[in-house]
């Protein structure tokens, strides 16, 4: 009963509408063959937008106080990301049937990696304020896009299997990011950090 | 009578006062946004960043302004607009109403176009004109392909950053906005990529805000793609008026409404006939070098 309404309560406008635009970035990217490895990043960035939505919490001053722990309110609303994932899945399975020759273990990790940092920079964000989603979204936008608009960190740092770029590998980073993310998580959903913010409940 | 009507004129000249002051304040709010000067930084650092020895195709370098002082100053403003929702009850009951603080708001793309403006002098500075890099074009219209892919995207993406701040209550419109635009350049570039002389994939790829004009195969071969800059240029420019006209509609009523509405339909005529001629015009066919 109370998972259906926490799950009711979430932000699914939002999370629906950036992962559609996701999937429309990928349909392009999957139509198109030649544009596969710029879209395709692009996509990947917009579901971590979508991810970053998913903690967002209008009645969060009376919700945070309830009995319900963060750790069960973060976990029942981390069922939202099956949303982005399986648009990425959508994608990726429509890109292996297009022909489309993509490392798919790589993608499928980078998918992961970039759905679980936006969960991650949320539940950060989530410790501060009810509704984290646009900031949150906003900040991994920008930290995702780095190295496809910003030549230097292009040259150290590869955030998408097929990019042939040098540098830290794919694989090698979204490890790293998956690890870094779930610590991120695991610190802020413990303690509950939110009421140490709250003067009144000191 | 006339007497008597003439004291009514200072009307018009408050209203000037009011909406400079207007433009004062909401520049003062523009320059100090974080997302702003990041974006002048990040600007700096790749115009100065890359040196014209270290360039072998020009395509490399001349979209970083669009992106950043364009595509961020469209995130800034976007914030801007949407930072005075909250206030709206209160504000709304004001004498000023809601086109005259759009208008105001549109203004500030002043300061970012004049940072583009300046990234344009040292764009030439550092990458002087050369038909090599920039195509098969005379001088004027070399300029005017830098103008179209440097100085208009600075003014037009944070002009359509107020009109989605004043229509679309989605506090994430701007990132998507800006990441749609950068996917839809990058695909609407593709057909020319396979077909540079055909007319269907000149139209498309100029139907986004930024086009290429040339490419350049890893600095093997030039090919000058079909395409007027010049007219891209208006076509560029009725977006940006479409863009001030949509964020003004907002909140618009009786005759404001209606002026605008019908310029809207005005420029939305030349866009079209701008849109035409930018594809139909410039080579017949596709050059290469």
């Amino acid at each position: 009963m109370m998972v259906r309404s926490m799950l009711r309560a979430g932000a699914w406008p939002e999370v629906a509408g950036v992962s559609g635009a996701a999937v429309m970035v990928g349909g392009c990217a999957v139509a198109f063959p030649a544009a596969t490895t710029a879209l395709f990043p692009i996509a990947f960035t917009l579901l971590a937008a979508a991810a970053a939505f998913t903690l967002d919490e209008p009645a969060s001053l009376v919700v945070d106080v309830t009995p319900t722990g963060p750790v069960r309110r973060t976990g029942i609303r981390a069922l939202a990301l099956l949303a982005p994932l399986a648009a990425g899945m959508v994608l990726m399975l429509a890109g292996a049937q297009r022909g489309l020759a993509l490392p798919w273990a790589a993608t499928g990790l980078a998918l992961a990696g970039n759905v679980v940092l936006g969960f991650a920079v949320a539940c950060v964000a989530r410790t501060r304020t009810g509704e984290p989603g646009a900031a949150a979204s906003a900040t991994v936008v920008l930290i995702l896009m780095a190295p496809t608009l910003l030549p230097t960190v292009a040259r150290r740092i590869s955030t998408f299997p097929a990019s042939g770029r040098d540098g830290l590998s794919s694989n090698t980073v979204w490890w790293t990011v998956l690890a870094l993310s779930v610590a991120a998580v695991a610190v802020s959903v413990s303690g509950r950090p939110r009421l140490r913010w709250i003067p009144s409940l000191r | 009578m006339n007497a008597t009507l003439a004291p009514t004129r200072p009307e018009s000249s408050a209203g000037r006062t009011t909406f400079a002051a207007l433009v004062v304040r909401e520049l003062r709010r523009f320059v100090v946004n974080p997302v702003f000067l990041a974006a002048v930084a990040l600007t700096a650092w790749t115009t100065w960043g890359n040196p014209a020895a270290s360039v072998n195709e020009i395509d490399s370098v001349n979209w970083y302004p669009a992106i950043f002082l364009g595509g961020f100053g469209m995130m800034a403003t976007f914030w801007l607009t949407r930072s005075m929702r909250h206030s709206e009850p209160v504000v709304g009951v004001t004498p000023t109403g809601l086109p005259v603080r759009s208008a105001a708001l549109c203004t500030v793309a002043v300061v970012p176009f004049l940072c583009g403006v300046l990234t344009l002098f040292a764009f030439l500075h550092y990458h002087p004109l050369d038909a090599r890099v920039y195509g098969a074009f005379s001088p004027p219209a070399q300029v005017a392909v830098l103008v179209g892919q440097i100085v208009v995207p600075t003014l037009g993406g944070p002009l359509l950053g107020v009109a989605l701040g004043r229509w679309v209550r989605f506090p994430g419109a701007a990132f998507v906005a800006f990441l749609v635009l950068f996917g839809w350049v990058n695909v609407a570039t593709v057909p020319s990529l396979s077909h540079p002389d055909s007319l269907a994939a000149t139209a498309l790829r100029q139907f986004a805000p930024f086009t290429h004009f040339t490419f350049t195969n890893n600095g093997a071969a030039m090919t000058t793609w079909r395409g007027s800059p010049w007219f891209f240029i208006g076509w560029q420019l009725a977006l940006c008026a479409i863009a001030v006209l949509v964020a003004m509609l907002r909140g618009a009523d009786g005759r404001v409404r209606a002026r605008v509405t019908r310029t809207l339909q005005v420029v939305l005529v030349v866009a079209a006939i701008m849109f035409v001629l930018a594809a139909a015009g410039g080579f017949t066919h596709a050059v290469h070098a």
